[in-house]
């Protein structure tokens, strides 16, 4: 029970914070990060039940008819998660109360971020696929009101819809994969899948569900041609880019990969497919890194890099390399949420986030400044830093790689360069480059502000130098959560010289050289040229001009299809009717249609059917509103004498009735009707009459399979027998229309009666006007 | 035939409906205040949703005369269309007045339209599902026309009568044609006698027109062309009770006849329901893609809906609890959204329907409202946990059951694309408010109809059980008791 409160209770608190936030003030937002500073604590007391390889899994039946639980469950993985989620979440309330001091929406601020770091936890703790989807999608919605926070801006709106198309979009895709795995299991229960992988691995449709779950796993992490959204989401505060779009949304993806692993993963498809795209995104994502001028845009390009090489990593699918990316995981985010933070910190202290206007701010703002630059070492890999720790794993990792290992170690190689790179840009330029003029006057920024980057870096450093405290038992219990045997990781700071090391050398040298030229390559011009080169092939205008064009193709075929004319509607009516039914007629399986060749007709009988079509080719073809009522009274009386002939003379009364009142009513409204205008061309008339004729042959094709089959009245008899012993009467009609069917008439001559009413009420209100 | 043998108590909820309408026509003859009337009106819908709710908690009553049943099935339909016709009257109530309609016409017509969607859903016999289907329709086009003044008004409802009629005559023809195979009118007389006939081409062409028929109704493309005229040109309360109320009756009919009816021949149906189903889908979200004008928006994206709605029709016997849950899902948010134009809308310069730009600002205006239209849009595009998110899931999944995957998939695409529409009206009214804008009307009746609609919404997605456990093997009894 306790788990589902620590989970759903932000959402609570999320509703309430409003009001929290007009009693509180500035306070609030020490207050409220003291709920997912509990929540870290409460957290961190698993740990113990995780390291032994052991899982916790709580369900309460939700939907039961949908096999849809309210579950939770905590593993290894899971708690490494929900410790970032609620740790830096803690730091990042605690940061956006002064950050965003002031803001006429903080009440609600806070409410989306509660209910994003909310969903958040429902992600990575939820024992039910479909449970998890659900908080998936939430956090997708949360990202995109905070993205869209600063609603006011035509950017930020657009953006967070971008984001939210493409994160949503991948999420449903996602949707439809798990409803699969779901099927093939019988179970959406995780626990249960995670005991019996095989069971999707060997469906028909591994294939397609691989694909749809890489779809949601992919936009969300933002690999390439879905990472755009993420740079365009630094429209959102910084404490959202820091918190979300960096620490933790972004990770969801990674999440999930690493999580399906055991059901989806260790087949071809898998592997070359995962790897691939997380190679690309590492080396993409790091280049384009190096060509940015905003700080928060650097930090992105930087952060979908990372993604990629966790991607990368799962790729692989060696205990090696699933060790390197649970270390990575914790170590991007320590310093890349720091980075942000201290990216927020200097656009506020500073007024500015384009790193050709800042410079000498070590001076101002020391303490950012010494948080920024333990950031910066982390990322960049130097001892005695995490970072350090982190790369060799990594290096390690891409050495041992089942393939391609050469490939992948240099690719690496060059993503870490650029990284290296980077990590000075942001870390370490703004504060010991010369400084300069056209800055406001910098100031060191209040304790809020600063808390948050110096702690994360600080635990960045702290873990370096002694892994022991927590890296290795928080990795540990994540590695035991994914693999099968129980394993004790032991991360050591040191290893001695080994090719690795080596690696790591060349990487920082080259990394650092790179970033001490940066002046010399990062020219404007150069810069302008490779920007423009990029938008145009760039995935971000696919994406536009996929919009663009959607909207297109949405006027134009409204304009075709709902053009007003009912003769285009009626056509399309009868167009379609004929290729139902006739589908329906000329379906293979069924008995053809064959009518006894009873073609003796006598003379007068053709007579009759010739002056029939006659008068039916009359009426389409007169220019005469006259001569084409005439010529249908002839149709109607030609088929009243076809009834006489048959027998019916009853019907061809009613026949005659019906066709003399239909031809004087016409003859009364024609001089209110505007003249016969020929109001379509000769095509269009050429296709409508095929229409026609499609349309008539296919009538009598049914009337043809109508009498083809022996039919059996059971009314008939009945009638006949039973008109004089139970109606006392002998003429049958007689007896049906006014004792068989007695309250039918009754009800035809009310109806009568009602419309001659209403006639006669229109009449007269005719008459009135 | 003895009187005392009808079961009149099985049409209770109909028959209450039929019985207010006459009410409302009688009394609108002596009294002229049209609140009064609107509240006589809702009192009979009331009195219908009750007495819905009582037969659905009751032990079960037996069948109409074998023309109409009150099975769960119909129960669950009447339950959607009484809750539709308690929010359409809700929203009415000031509405009316404020665009000038005449009471006793609109509230009597709605009633009876409302009866004839409820006899549709229980109908189990070919006279009854015509003769309902033409009560409801008939009315339809009197209420799509009401607003006499207005041109557009007048030339919608015209051809929402005209092209009404010709699928009329399409489904009676087609009725014409089952009869002649099987010799029989009744819906479980027909049932019984498919399988022996089931290869006879009159079978199978009456089943295609009556497909034809219901196809119209719920408007599902190519068969849709007067949805968007006749959405638009119709008061706004009467286009929200109409997109709901006719779809649910329709979709009933439907997947009475073809689940219950014809299931031997699945294999057959399957495909025209599914193309319709990706026409529908498609086509519907792809104009409401290019609107501007909500109402307009709402009235395409309603055609959308009901392509939602065919991708669980033709998963068969495994949709139908989907569809019934879509149904009433369906029916909170739109007549939601619908009730949150109302309040914008202004009797001149709305007469075609809120624009979008008109969205603007709403958040710093009447926060309340815009919350309940985010509500309403975050469910219509499908977003969990609101009640639209577990109609799609509910229909998908039974897609996905039934080897519809491609379904499936295409469905979630359009959801994505619908998605963006909605969410634009989302992302208008964060905006800024121009100065000079009036504020939204404010009446009692239409805040407790939007917030129902609001809340519903939200609860229906947070505990959907107890209407899932309602829907759930409503099939069994389709013609039951």
């Amino acid at each position: 029970m306790s788990i589902v409160l620590a989970c759903l209770s932000g959402f609570a608190l999320a509703v309430a914070s409003p009001w929290l936030y007009r009693l509180a003030r500035g306070a609030t937002g020490w207050l409220l990060a003291l709920f997912p500073a509990g929540l870290f604590l409460y957290f961190s007391s698993f740990l113990g039940t995780c390291i032994a390889g052991n899982a916790v899994y709580t369900a309460y039946p939700w939907i039961p008819t949908l096999g849809i639980d309210l579950a939770f469950f905590i593993d290894g993985l899971s708690l490494l998660f929900a410790l970032i989620i609620t740790g830096i979440g803690a730091l990042v309330i605690l940061y956006a109360g002064e950050y965003l001091h002031g803001h006429p929406h903080l009440g609600r601020f806070y409410a989306i971020i509660l209910t994003f770091m909310a969903s958040m936890l429902g992600v990575v703790m939820a024992g039910n696929l479909i449970t998890m989807f659900i908080f998936w999608e939430l956090t997708s919605i949360s990202s995109f009101l905070l993205i869209g926070f600063d609603h006011q801006r035509e950017q930020s709106r657009a953006a967070a819809l971008q984001a939210l198309l493409v994160t949503g979009a991948g999420g449903l895709a996602m949707l439809a994969g798990l409803l699969l795995i779901g099927q093939a299991n019988g179970t959406f229960a995780l626990p249960h899948l995670l005991s019996q992988g095989g069971a999707v691995r060997q469906h028909p449709l591994y294939l397609p569900i691989l694909l749809l779950i890489l779809l949601g796993a992919f936009t969300k992490s933002a690999q390439v041609p879905f990472h755009f959204w993420l740079p365009g989401a630094m429209e959102a505060p910084t404490p959202v880019s820091a918190y979300l779009h960096s620490a933790t949304m972004v990770k969801a993806g990674v999440y999930l990969l690493v999580r399906l692993g055991p059901v989806l993963g260790g087949t071809e498809a898998w592997h070359y497919l995962v790897t691939t795209a997380g190679a690309v995104t590492m080396v993409i994502g790091a280049v384009l890194a190096l060509w940015q001028t905003d700080l928060k845009r650097i930090l992105a390009y930087s952060t979908v890099s990372t993604l990629g090489t966790l991607v990368l990593l799962i790729g692989l699918d060696t205990s090696l390399s699933i060790k390197a990316a649970m270390v990575f995981l914790l170590v991007h985010a320590l310093y890349k949420g720091a980075l942000f933070l201290v990216a927020g910190a200097v656009d506020h202290a500073a007024g500015s986030r384009d790193i050709t206007q800042l410079g000498g701010l070590a001076r101002a703002m020391p303490i950012t400044a010494t948080a920024a630059v333990l950031a910066a070492l982390s990322m960049a890999g130097f001892p005695p830093m995490l970072g350090f720790i982190n790369k060799e794993l990594l290096y390690e990792a891409k050495l041992q790689a089942p393939r391609a290992s050469e490939l992948i170690t240099t690719l690496g190689i060059l993503a870490n360069v650029a990284l290296v790179g980077v990590a000075g840009i942001v870390g370490v330029k703004p504060f010991f480059s010369k400084r300069h003029t056209t800055l406001q006057h910098a100031h060191e920024v209040a304790p809020a502000l600063w808390i948050g980057p110096l702690v994360l870096a600080g635990w960045g450093l702290f873990n370096g130098l002694w892994p022991d405290v927590l890296v290795n038992p928080l990795i540990t219990a994540a590695v035991n959560a994914v693999q099968p045997e129980i394993t004790s990781v032991e991360l050591k700071l040191w290893h001695g010289i080994n090719p690795v090391f080596g690696l790591s050398v060349i990487t920082v040298i080259a990394g650092v050289g790179l970033f001490l030229s940066h002046d010399l390559w990062f020219r404007e011009n150069w810069r302008a040229w490779l920007l423009q080169t990029t938008s145009r092939i760039s995935p971000q205008r696919l994406y536009e001009l996929g919009l663009v064009g959607l909207n297109k193709l949405a006027r134009a075929q409204t304009r075709l299809l709902q053009n007003g004319y009912l003769r285009y509607y009626l056509l399309t009516i009868v167009a379609t009717t004929i290729g139902l039914v006739g589908y329906t007629l000329f379906m293979p399986g069924l008995p053809t249609v064959t009518t006894e060749s009873k073609l003796d007709i006598l003379v007068h009988e053709g007579v009759i059917a010739g002056i029939i079509i006659l008068a039916t080719i009359m009426a389409v073809t007169t220019r005469s509103r006259l001569a084409a009522i005439a010529a249908m009274g002839t149709v109607g009386y030609g088929v009243a004498l076809l009834y006489i002939l048959f027998s019916a003379p009853d019907l061809a009364m009613t026949q005659f009735a019906i066709e003399t009142l239909t031809v004087i009513l016409f003859v009364l409204v024609i001089y209110r009707l505007p003249r016969f205008a020929l109001l379509s061309s000769t095509p269009a008339r050429i296709r409508d009459a095929l229409v026609a004729l499609l349309a008539g042959g296919m009538m009598s094709l049914l009337v043809l399979a109508a009498v083809a089959g022996p039919f059996q009245s059971h009314l008939a008899p009945y009638f006949a027998a039973h008109s004089l012993d139970l109606a006392k009467g002998r003429n049958v009609v007689n007896v049906i229309l006014v004792d068989f069917r007695g309250f039918d008439t009754l009800g035809e001559i009310t109806v009568l009666s009602v419309a001659a009413l209403g006639i006669f009420a229109l009449l007269k209100l005719r008459k009135e006007h | 035939m003895n009187i005392a043998d009808v079961q009149i108590v099985s049409i209770l909820p109909q028959t209450l409906l039929l019985a207010a309408a006459l009410v409302v026509f009688l009394a609108d003859l002596v009294w002229k205040d049209r609140k009064g009337i609107g509240l006589l009106a809702l009192a009979g819908v009331l009195a219908t949703f009750v007495a819905t709710v009582v037969m659905l908690a009751g032990p079960g009553v037996p069948t109409f005369q074998h023309m109409a049943a009150a099975d769960r099935f119909a129960l669950v339909i009447s339950l959607v269309m009484s809750a539709a016709a308690v929010l359409a009257v809700l929203v009415s109530l000031d509405y009316i007045v404020r665009v000038d309609l005449p009471a006793g016409e609109y509230y009597g017509l709605l009633l009876l339209a409302a009866s004839g969607m409820m006899f549709l859903g229980a109908a189990t016999h070919l006279m009854t599902l015509f003769l309902s289907l033409e009560i409801l329709s008939i009315a339809l086009y009197a209420l799509a026309g009401i607003r006499t003044t207005d041109i557009r008004a007048g030339e919608a409802a015209l051809k929402y009568f005209l092209l009404g009629a010709f699928a009329s005559a399409f489904l009676l023809y087609g009725m014409a044609l089952l009869y002649g195979a099987t010799g029989t009118t009744s819906l479980a007389g027909i049932a019984a006698a498919v399988p022996s006939v089931q290869t006879d081409p009159m079978l199978i062409a009456g089943l295609a027109l009556l497909l034809i028929g219901f196809a119209f109704k719920v408007a599902a493309v190519p068969f849709h062309m007067w949805t968007p005229d006749v959405y638009q040109g119709a008061p706004s309360s009467v286009t929200a009770f109409m997109s709901v109320g006719a779809k649910a009756a329709g979709f009933a009919a439907l997947v009475r006849v073809l689940v219950a009816v014809f299931p031997t021949l699945y294999a057959w149906w399957v495909w025209p329901v599914g193309v319709l189903a990706v026409l529908t889908m498609t086509w519907g979200n792809l104009a409401a893609l290019a609107q501007g004008n909500v109402k307009r928006m709402l009235a395409y994206s309603s055609i959308a809906h009901a392509g939602y709605i065919l991708v669980g029709v033709a998963a068969g016997e495994a949709g139908v609890s989907g569809v019934l849950f879509y149904l009433m899902a369906y029916a909170l948010m739109n007549i939601g959204a619908f009730a949150v134009l109302i309040a914008l809308e202004r009797a001149e310069e709305d007469a075609a329907g809120v624009e979008l730009e008109r969205m603007r600002g709403l958040f710093h205006r009447r926060p309340w409202l815009a919350a309940a239209m985010t509500v309403f849009m975050f469910s219509l595009a499908g977003m969990p946990p609101l009640a639209g998110f577990f109609g799609k899931l509910y229909v998908f999944s039974a897609a996905v059951r039934s080897g519809l995957l491609v379904l499936a998939i295409i469905g979630v695409i359009n959801s994505v694309i619908s998605a963006y529409y909605y969410l634009r009206v989302v992302a208008r009214m964060a905006l800024a408010a121009p100065a000079e804008e009036a504020e939204p009307a404010r009446c009692p009746a239409l805040t407790i109809g939007t917030g129902i609609a609001a809340v519903g919404t939200v609860l229906l997605g947070i505990y959907p059980t107890w209407l899932l456990n309602l829907v759930q093997g409503t099939l069994a009894v389709l013609f039951g008791g």
